[in-house]
């Protein structure tokens, strides 16, 4: 029959979220989707909408201000989607590993399916990165994946499903832990 | 029985000039652009996603709008009343700033105003155009419109007003303050997903439809005449919307009331005395 799967690959619609990072990463994507290495020929578009976008594009080693938005940008994503962790910061904590005020790379929250590093990555790394994201996004099912730390339940009344305010406050990870 | 395909095909038409855009804008800046199918992919990728729902107010006015546009279109390719066309088209851009309005998002109350005011920017000028050619053809049939001869000398004014109200419409630089995307984060969609999404997005390509009907009017009976119009206005608005910013919305209300507004005028006094 056919096969709706397979367009997902065809049109990633990305979202881009800086979650403390240096602002080197994020120029390199920006210069990825500007004409010389015109990722739109691949059908990206940079929506800047989480309830739109297929692929989350996350740069930074993640300071502990930005967690609650991080996690609350990955619920709003509608499944599938698929986590891309843009530069060594956001892999693994990068030059910024194990400060005081950083959590030792996205992944601690939400699960991450590509790394990509480098620190600034190239654009030619970016390209080669979310092309593996769509091979995994073609086998992704409308599963809800959940973040791994704070994360609340989302509250069901009368059969809708809401998912404001999903992530914890900072103050309370620690208690549920 | 040819217009009764044309209706139904007119989303399907309006997603390959879309992509034909795309792909233009691309070559203009150098680079080599999506497939020209891409809208098509984008419309079975969304079909296939996770939907969230607001509230039902929300999506069903996101529906209307669009079923409503196609009425619009099938107005014209039927060849009805002009001014019902306009109307009814005014009608479906308030389904759009209702569904805007009736959710939480500050965003989408920022682009449900703007929206507005563009309305209040454009439409004198698409009554104005109404009313010419009423005053050039003695009827406000689009059928009787098309059977005329070209309408563009007698209203070549009113074709410059014309010009500037078409990148409000398709959401253009330099007038596209009220989709703003990065910055308003695409206004009145920020809320639709999945599927009804897909109506916002279809929505999209029958405004092309409706503002190229709209541009070849003007050619009258002269198909030729029409055909070469939408080529070079295609070719200019792309080429503008490449080269210009995007203007703050109280700039786009100066100008295009300004100068449109006063170019109109012009035109319809002229007609009916000279
Ligand atoms: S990986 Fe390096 S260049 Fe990229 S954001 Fe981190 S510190 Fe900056």
């Amino acid at each position: 029959m056919f096969n709706l799967k397979k367009y997902r690959k065809k049109s990633p619609w990305i979202l881009h979220y800086n979650a403390g990072s240096c602002n080197g990463c994020d120029i390199e994507i920006l210069a990825s989707l500007a004409p010389k290495y015109d990722l739109e020929r691949f059908g990206v578009v940079n929506t800047g909408n989480p309830k739109q976008s297929d692929i989350f594009l996350v740069t930074g080693p993640v300071t502990l201000r930005s967690r609650e938005r991080l996690v609350e940008l990955y619920m709003q994503m509608p499944e599938p989607k698929v986590v891309v962790a843009v530069g060594s910061c956001s892999c693994t904590g990068g030059v910024f590993r194990d400060m005081y005020n950083v959590e030792d790379g996205v992944d601690r929250y939400i699960p991450v399916d590509v790394y990509i590093p480098g620190c600034a990555v190239s654009p030619e790394l970016i390209i080669d990165g979310l092309v593996q994201g769509l091979e995994i996004l073609e086998q992704k099912t409308k599963e809800m994946e959940k973040p791994l730390k704070l994360f609340k339940e989302s509250t069901c009344e009368e059969g809708i499903v809401n998912r404001r305010d999903t992530a914890l406050k900072v103050g309370k990870i620690d208690e549920k832990n | 029985m040819i217009e009764i395909l044309l209706i139904v095909c007119a989303p399907l038409i309006g997603g390959l000039i879309y992509g034909l855009e795309r792909k233009m804008r691309a070559r203009m800046q150098n680079r080599q652009g999506p497939p020209l199918l891409q809208p098509f992919y984008d419309m079975w990728k969304l079909i296939d996603k996770q939907a969230f729902i607001i509230n039902p107010y929300h999506t069903i006015l996101g529906m209307m709008h669009f079923i409503s546009l196609w009425m619009v279109v099938a107005f014209i390719i039927l060849g009805e009343n002009l001014l019902y066309v306009i109307f009814l088209h005014l009608l479906s851009s308030i389904f759009l700033i209702l569904a805007g309005f009736s959710v939480k998002s500050i965003y989408s109350h920022i682009g449900s105003n703007r929206e507005l005011l563009a309305i209040l920017a454009y439409e004198p000028i698409l009554i104005m155009l109404g009313v010419g050619f009423f005053i050039l053809n003695g009827s406000f049939d689009i059928s009787v419109i098309r059977e005329n001869s070209p309408a563009l000398a007698s209203l070549f004014l009113l074709f410059l007003a014309f010009l500037m109200l078409i990148p409000i419409k398709l959401k253009k630089s330099p007038f596209d303050a009220s989709e703003a995307h990065q910055e308003i984060v695409g206004g009145v969609e920020i809320e639709f997903s999945g599927v009804f999404f897909e109506f916002l997005y279809m929505a999209k390509w029958l405004e092309y439809i409706f503002i190229y009907l709209l541009l070849m009017l003007f050619a009258g009976d002269n198909i030729l005449l029409g055909t070469g119009l939408f080529a070079i206005v295609f070719f200019l608005v792309n080429l503008v919307d490449n080269a210009t910013a995007r203007i703050k919305m109280s700039h786009l209300l100066k100008i295009v009331l300004g100068i449109g507004l006063t170019l109109g005028m012009c035109n319809l006094i002229g007609l009916s005395y000279v």
